[in-house]
């Protein structure tokens, strides 16, 4: 009985070692269904490819934080992580990503690569929405309607971070969409959208999870939300919500794979990272999300190939949900990334002054 | 008297006794302390080395110094009326355009905590400064970013020339230096921290009393009923114990929000009308009636522990002798719950005072507390000096409240069981 144990637990640590000597990636991301439609668009299709490699697929919670303790201890176990542009700026200054080639890709993108360490993923939005239900005469048109408590009374949710709320407030207050971060620049600038925000003060519900505005507007716990379009999308698509987007001042982030330096796959995560920013991989994740691909011929392949969203039951046009569509873009301010970089930690501070008083 | 008691008790083998005592008993100890030894090292290495670590960063100036050091160096002497004179220009321009790409990346996030602007300042003057091959420098740096000609940036180097600094401890507490190390206070509507700090404990104290409250007589309940009932009643308090916190969260967002269980009960039963639904969610009440769910076990165990051990037959003398019910409690049951109760107050209030993800879900307006801009600031800003203090006051006023918890009632009144 002994022997057989034993040689079942060497027969393990055997196994182990074999394991280990295929390419093991480890790519992190945000978890939900955005990872989940990575993992179809980017993961699947390159294990199909290259049957040797293995994927772990793990959630976080955004920021550098974990990045950077992991390559001060010099102890690296993420080799591909999904970053917001501003955590792409600051780690490929500070040295925690490897610089990639962006030659495939660089005279194809919507706005140029925010630093040398990214590859393109998605853009994402801060959209309002609201629920039909809510407003059976006249429904809310743009942001100033989100900021108006007497035209449309009811509570409003939004989120425990200040990122673009400033942006959305300062065009309620009519500041023009592509002037918005001019008028950032000045402190009477940023005055004006805390004086913005104030009027709807009494009239907020905060969120942090990006599910929880959908359940707020679903149970008529509030009447508007800002959310994330493609959480949006998916309650639409999926699920058969009656929401409505607020196509007005609607802010685009950015989202960018990285690999971080000192990994144990590096040349393996840098091909991954190539195979996953293809025009037709990035296409192929808005089959199952509504996220606007960063790449112009990712948007071609998507109108050619129309109804592109995967759905049960029959597939359905997907570029009516995309915050990169023509009609949403000529309203819709692209988020500074650099902006935020510099003057976030004191806006934010500001903020959660502003929310607790 | 024979030799045998004036000279030293020998074994057998002519050895001192004594001697021989030290020798098997040095055995026994090496033998225990050999036990012991992987706990030290588990303690070192995952409590006292972090812990170290933190207290140093929460000081350390030391890298931004290692960038610039023949600037600061020149800006010590800077009289600091007007703007700089061309030699500080100068230093300032080669050290950014020779300095190591990585390094000026992280100095500028360093830069960025003492004025919102740098990090893009010096990421942009690191590309141009390629550029410009000779003087004057002071010119053609205002002329390429007019920032380098605004004073805030130049007063914002001035907290950052020593290697060790307390900055980051007054930036903790709402305060900071000026350009001339003078201790002003933060700018008014950055002055978030001792509001957070003053909520976290209102908070803590909060959840640890009404922890007490309610748990004291499910405790006595638990203590007192025959095994057939408590076992029961046992089952009741660990099963949310062993439910996920976040579900257990989540399940209290459904219950309290304003279109929530609670609320919809109380305006079907006409208690409140359909305006004036409470607002029980997203805010400190929120953070408070989950927190104290979520912690109630932690007073329950201890509690009932220490009550399980106190003999019945006390209450019944009490009573015996004449003492009414409520009195012989007071004076005969309840100071030997104390025990219990310390244990059970000190946990719940330590866990209640680190919390982080309850209040991040639930605190919404005004509901999260100092562990929410800890994780903030280690996560977002990368600012882990700011982060660092905020920890080391924590674990300052921790040490602090222990001790006078000492002095009051005594350490060795604490019990678990």
């Amino acid at each position: 009985m002994l022997k057989l144990i034993k040689a079942t637990f060497l027969g393990l640590i055997a196994m182990a070692f074999t394991a280990s000597s295929y390419a093991d990636i480890t790519f992190v991301s945000w978890g939900g269904a955005y990872t989940a439609s990575q993992q179809k668009a980017y993961v699947d299709t390159y294990i199909s490819l290259n049957p040797d490699t293995k994927i772990t697929v793990e959630s976080y919670n955004g920021g550098l934080g974990e990045i950077k303790a992991q390559v001060e201890a010099g102890n690296v176990t993420w080799d591909v992580v999904d970053v917001l542009p501003d955590q792409a700026i600051t780690g490929c200054d500070e040295g925690l990503f490897e610089k990639v080639d962006q030659s495939s890709f660089i005279n194809d993108m919507v706005v140029a690569p925010v630093s040398d360490c990214v590859v393109p993923q998605i853009f994402w939005a801060y959209t309002a929405f609201y629920s039909k239900s809510a407003f059976p005469g006249k429904k809310p048109k743009n942001i100033k309607d989100f900021f108006n408590v007497e035209k449309f009374p009811g509570k409003r949710g939004i989120h425990t971070w200040g990122n673009a709320l400033i942006e959305m407030a300062l065009v309620a207050d009519g500041v023009k969409a592509k002037n918005v971060y001019e008028v950032m620049n000045t402190p009477e600038g940023i005055d004006r959208a805390f004086a913005k925000l104030d009027t709807i003060k009494d009239h907020v519900v905060f969120w942090s999870a990006g599910s929880k505005p959908l359940e707020l507007v679903s149970s008529g716990e509030v009447v508007m939300a800002i959310a994330y379009n493609g959480r949006i999308g998916a309650a639409i698509l999926s699920e058969g919500k009656d929401f409505e987007y607020i196509w007005d001042a609607t802010v685009l982030e950015q989202e960018y794979l990285v690999a971080i330096k000192g990994g144990k796959n590096t040349a393996e995560a840098l091909d991954f990272m190539a195979h996953s920013s293809t025009a037709i991989a990035n296409a192929e994740q808005a089959k199952y999300i509504p996220y606007g691909p960063m790449r112009k011929s990712s948007i071609a392949i998507i109108k050619k190939g129309e109804p592109w969203f995967i759905k049960y039951g029959g597939d359905i046009d997907v570029m009516p949900h995309m915050p990169t569509h023509p009609k949403v873009l000529k309203r819709a301010i692209i988020a500074d990334p650099v902006w935020w970089a510099d003057n976030g930690a004191e806006v934010n501070e500001r903020y959660g002054v502003w929310k607790g008083n | 008297m024979n030799e045998a008691t004036t000279g030293p008790i020998l074994t057998t083998d002519g050895i001192p006794l004594k001697v021989s005592l030290q020798k098997s008993e040095r055995k026994n100890k090496i033998r225990a302390f050999l036990l012991v030894v992987p706990l030290l090292f588990f303690i070192l290495f995952t409590f006292l080395i972090p812990i170290g670590d933190m207290l140093l960063r929460s000081v350390d100036d030391s890298y931004i110094n290692t960038v610039f050091p023949k600037t600061f160096e020149k800006y010590k002497k800077w009289d600091r009326q007007g703007l700089p004179s061309e030699e500080l220009y100068e230093t300032m321009f080669f050290e950014i355009k020779e300095g190591s790409g990585y390094s000026i990346g992280k100095a500028t996030t360093r830069m960025n905590y003492a004025k919102s602007g740098w990090k893009s300042l010096l990421k942009k003057s690191k590309r141009k400064f390629k550029k410009i091959e000779e003087g004057p420098y002071k010119e053609q740096m205002i002329a390429f970013d007019k920032r380098w000609a605004n004073m805030e940036y130049w007063k914002a180097i001035g907290v950052m020339v020593d290697p060790t600094t307390a900055g980051y401890y007054l930036n903790a507490i709402d305060l900071k230096y000026n350009a001339d190390k003078e201790i002003i206070r933060q700018k008014e509507n950055r002055r978030i921290y001792n509001k957070t700090w003053i909520k976290t404990f209102k908070v803590s104290f909060l959840v640890m009393f009404f922890c007490l409250i309610l748990g004291y007589p499910i405790s006595y309940l638990l203590a007192t009923l025959p095994l057939k009932y408590s076992n029961l009643l046992m089952i009741c308090v660990l099963l949310p114990f062993w439910t996920s916190l976040l579900v257990r969260t989540v399940a209290w967002m459904i219950m309290l929000q304003q279109k929530g269980v609670f609320n919809n009960l109380l305006v079907m039963s006409h208690i409140i009308s359909n305006e004036n639904r409470f607002a029980l969610m997203y805010n400190q009440t929120a953070t408070v009636i989950v927190m104290t769910q979520i912690l109630l076990p932690f007073m329950v165990l201890p509690l009932y522990s220490v009550m399980k051990t106190i003999s019945p037959n006390y209450m019944r003398a009490a009573l015996n002798l004449g003492a009414s019910p409520l009195h012989a409690f007071y004076k005969v049951y309840m100071p030997n719950s104390i025990p219990g109760v310390s244990a059970g107050c000190m946990l719940v209030f330590i866990l209640a005072i680190g919390y982080y993800i309850t209040p991040e879900l639930v605190g919404g307006k005004d509901g999260q507390m100092i562990g929410n801009w800890i994780a903030y600031h280690l996560k977002t800003t990368l600012n882990w000096g700011l982060s660092a203090a905020l920890g080391a006051i924590l674990l300052g006023v921790l040490t602090v409240l222990y001790w006078v918890y000492n002095k009051l009632v005594g350490i060795e009144n604490i019990k678990l069981g």
